[in-house]
């Protein structure tokens, strides 16, 4: 069984990669036409449909590898941090798929979503240990119920992240466009706020889209360079400062790759005002399941510890996290904060989020050390 | 604690005459308006949240003293972290004990402060807008959303059934006559989603609850560690815990003074070696009386008597070990050996006697699984003593025992004067003099946290509003529907449904789809359908 899920567990590492390379396929035979119009080329079409069976066809193989390691180990399989990112991952890509490109329709998200999905798996796999029973402060049905709402809750804040920077991009290209066209309005920020939010003062006037002159316009304020740059360098200190030279010098092109593919994505991509609604539904969605699994963590505190909060690297960290995402939702609720300075607050309490589960994991001595 | 801005602009001062014109430095009322204004606001709330944030990472990467006091020592001494001089600065700040310090007090209280600020008139608002009965609505085919409805029903038994329609959705409606609406026809009112504010109130006020629960906990609460060897006894009572944290209003008399007899420590491993369970048995006495018998204490598994928590927290080896001068029996006891490497080596000490200059300690170290590596080398196979080994090494002269120091500190200058290896039940040869050692066997010890923990239901309680409030705020929306029906010339009925949200726009519009379409299959259709059936719903 053990040996099923491991080869599972690669399987759909595997279908991802393709996947993700199907579904930018798909956005390269997609024509974006001068009135704003995607249009899909034949090619583009057979793309999309071989994605979205590479995706499910992945997320079915890696349901199949959590459930046989939840079998080889005999207890639930999310107790330590390969077993969490490997479910946190799936969650991302079934939720992805479920409400990203079905419910939403914003098929061309899909390849930016199942990138951490894969990137996620990767940084499980080198913790990896086998399947095995869990020390006893981990036996308690609570592991079931904190840390079952706990990788919910990450994995769509990873959508809500993926919605976030799309969003940045997006809002700054939508806003060189009009600024170049000699618009006042950038319809990205101001449609944002009136999307979702009680402001009825800052409605763009009917028509003052950005869709003067080519889509493809999107693509031609906006640097390659930099879209390259910033995930290289960013991928690249993270490979040194956890792993080793070789590592970081082979993940920072693929950060270069995905950065480049946000760049030439930006026609493609839902208007700046529904990627930014995106990722406050998804963030509001998900907000609620983490409280609930903060709060679980401190009755489970409470039983095993004998305190409900004592400020251990992780209760702290996800304090952190708590506030930051609380931040977030007021900020874009806030004249003045609202559109790209809550988003960035979003893509902060994401970081936090990531830090939290990694840094104080792995680097922090404290209570939740419990990675290998 | 959305949308404060707007009620922020102040009415405009009448212009100041006279002499009262010329000095602009506010009096002491004035700055008090003033900061209660800026502390109302929220950008300040939003840099307050951003503080507690800053205030939590400097937490997580600076070591903190109740958390990690060992770590935060070597700090101060210059042995670890950046040296002296910035520990010394790091302390001034306060930033070994961040949550515990005056300045993160103070951002709380500010916090809480800008909390009611925006409370307060929040709930005013509220109570009105929730007594207030749906209001009549004008122009309703001017309205994001609205649609038309043909039916040969009678103008009120259309307005019946979308009344009905509108019971099952749960709105609260409000029927209009004719005189009382700017169209002349009669019109149903209703609305939904107070929950959005109600829910945003509930979860800003479920804070006082929460600080409630804290205080009380801190106020009236007691934690306190202690180790027992099996076979032994302790007494709740003040003196015989360490590590103690207790509330001001728990004091010496409000300890149960139940005695707790450790009978049986059990640690169980799987075959790789990674622990299994750890239970620990007892028997609880009260005046000698066993009360309770075979208790299990296990971790996840706290054991719960007259208001005290009794956890499992740590556990140990504590070979019973006796010291001989002759026939005399120097030291008699099981010590309890820590393995602080978590390594399967078990140390500690045993302080003999405390005579000046007399002073005799063993320095113990027990392999529980002993065996020689191939380079020969002694180590433990595992945690499980199946194979205990015990080495003591004997100090002897002025070893500092008559200080007041931790249970294996003494001085160790030169060599120990002698050395042993036992296993249990065996006795030494004469080591120095006639003194002997004997491992008398290998009891195990557990360690107890004992806490009295009130309060805990309005914590839980605080929790409960917390997530309900934050799951309705984020959820509810504010929509408002309004019908009017009126008869046509040619003895048809014309339905006009008309909606808008305020929020989630997009889900309004779906929902509002819903009920149109429900009513065109709920209203009998108009003999003369034709252009009266025109459904036209924009969603914006």
């Amino acid at each position: 069984m053990a040996e099923l899920s491991n080869t599972l567990f690669f399987t759909a590492f595997g279908l991802y990669i393709a996947a993700m390379v199907a579904y930018f396929f798909r956005m390269a035979f997609t024509r974006a036409t001068v009135d704003g119009v995607l249009a899909s080329t034949r090619a583009g079409e057979r793309a999309g449909i071989a994605a979205t069976g590479l995706a499910v066809a992945g997320a079915t193989a890696h349901l199949g590898s959590v459930a046989a390691r939840g079998i080889a180990a005999d207890r639930v399989p999310w107790a330590n941090m390969y077993e969490y990112s490997s479910v946190m991952a799936l969650i991302a890509v079934v939720a992805g798929l479920v409400v990203v490109q079905r419910r939403m329709g914003y098929g061309h998200l899909m390849g930016f979503v199942l990138a951490p999905a894969v990137i996620m798996m990767a940084a499980g796999a080198m913790l990896f240990v086998p399947a095995g029973p869990t020390v006893p402060a981990l036996e308690s049905y609570w592991l079931k119920i904190h840390v079952t709402a706990m990788v919910s809750a990450s994995a769509i804040f990873i959508l809500a992240f993926v919605a976030t920077s799309l969003y940045l991009a997006k809002d700054t290209a939508e806003q060189r466009v009009a600024a170049r066209s000699g618009q006042r309005y950038a319809a990205g920020t101001v449609g944002a706020a009136s999307i979702d939010l009680e402001s009825d003062t800052a409605k763009a006037p009917a028509g003052a889209g950005p869709a003067i002159g080519s889509p493809l316009e999107l693509r031609r304020v906006m640097s390659p360079v930099w879209f390259g740059v910033f995930p290289a360098v960013f991928f690249l200190v993270w490979g040194l400062a956890k792993y080793d030279v070789v590592r970081g010098m082979s993940m920072a092109p693929v950060g270069a790759l995905l950065g480049v593919a946000a760049w030439y994505a930006l026609p493609y991509l839902p208007s700046a005002a529904q990627l930014d609604a995106l990722a406050y539904r998804l963030t509001a969605f998900a907000l609620p399941i983490f409280s609930f699994a903060i709060i679980c963590g401190a009755i489970w505190a409470e039983e095993a510890w004998g305190r409900y909060w004592g400020w251990d690297p992780k209760e702290t960290g996800s304090f952190f996290t708590w506030v930051l995402y609380a931040a977030y939702l007021h900020a874009r609720a806030t004249h003045g904060w609202r559109g790209r300075r809550a988003a960035w607050i979003g893509a902060g309490a994401f970081v936090a989020l990531m830090v939290t589960y990694f840094a104080v994991n792995l680097f922090v001595v404290g209570l939740h050390s419990y990675a290998t | 604690m959305t949308e404060t801005t707007k009620q922020q602009g102040a009415p405009a001062e009448p212009a100041p005459t006279g002499w009262a014109r010329l000095p602009m430095i506010p009096g002491p009322w004035e700055t008090l308006v003033i900061l209660w204004r800026r502390l109302r606001k929220m950008s300040t709330a939003l840099v307050l949240l951003f503080t507690l944030a800053l205030a939590s990472i400097v937490a997580t990467f600076i070591p903190q003293e109740p958390a990690i006091p060992q770590t935060v020592a070597q700090w101060r001494a210059g042995t670890d972290g950046p040296g002296e001089t910035v520990a010394s600065m790091l302390d001034a700040a306060q930033l070994f004990d961040v949550f515990g310090s005056w300045w993160f007090a103070g951002i709380m209280v500010l916090l809480l402060v800008s909390l009611t600020g925006c409370l307060v008139p929040r709930y005013r608002a509220f109570a009105r807008v929730v007594r207030r009965p749906p209001v009549a609505g004008r122009n309703l085919e001017r309205l994001s959303n609205h649609a038309r409805i043909g039916t040969s029903l009678a103008p009120d038994d259309a307005l019946a059934e979308v009344d009905h329609m509108l019971a099952r959705r749960r709105f609260r409606r409000r029927g209009l006559d004719a005189d009382a609406t700017a169209s002349g026809h009669r019109q149903i009112a209703a609305e939904r989603g107070h929950w959005r504010e109600g829910g945003n109130l509930l979860f800003h006020s479920a804070f006082y609850v929460l600080l409630i629960g804290v205080a009380v906990g801190q106020a009236f609460g007691f934690t306190g560690q202690i180790n027992v060897v099996e076979g032994s006894t302790f007494t709740d009572t003040r003196i015989v815990y360490g590590a103690v944290q207790t509330g001001r209003y728990f004091g010496l008399d409000d300890h149960r003074g139940f005695q707790v007899r450790l009978d049986d420590f059990a640690a169980t491993y799987h075959g790789n070696g990674t622990p299994d369970a750890f239970v620990s048995r007892v028997t609880i006495l009260e005046d000698g009386r066993e009360v309770m018998t075979n208790a299990p204490v296990e971790v996840n598994h706290p054991l719960v008597y007259d208001g005290m928590k009794i956890f499992q927290i740590r556990f140990g080896m504590a070979p019973h070990v006796v010291v001989r001068s002759g026939d005399t029996v120097l030291f008699d006891d099981r010590v309890m050996l820590g393995d602080s490497d978590n390594d399967g080596v078990w140390t500690g000490a045993a302080k003999v006697t405390t005579a000046p200059e007399q002073q005799i300690a063993l320095d113990l170290v027990l392999l529980p699984s002993f065996d020689v590596d191939q380079q020969g080398r002694a180590i433990t196979r595992g945690q499980e003593p199946d194979n205990p080994v015990l080495f003591a090494d004997v100090w002897f002269g002025a070893l500092g025992l008559e200080r007041a120091v931790g249970a294996s500190e003494f001085i160790r200058e030169g060599e120990p004067v002698a050395g042993t290896t036992l296993v249990p039940g065996r006795t030494s040869d004469e080591l120095v003099g006639d003194l002997t050692v004997e491992f008398a066997d290998l009891p195990m010890w557990s360690g107890f946290q004992v806490s009295h923990a009130p309060g805990r239901w309005l914590l839980l309680i605080a929790a409960g509003l917390l997530l309900t409030g934050l799951t309705a705020s984020l959820y509810g929306h504010r929509r408002r529907v309004w019908a009017e029906a009126w008869r046509n010339d040619d003895g048809t009925t014309t339905v006009v449904l008309a909606g808008v949200a305020l929020q989630r726009k997009v889900v309004f519009a779906e929902a509002f789809a819903g009920m149109t379409e429900h009513l065109r299959t709920a209203l009998p259709a108009a003999e003369r359908a034709g252009q009266e059936v025109s459904l036209e719903a924009h969603h914006g």
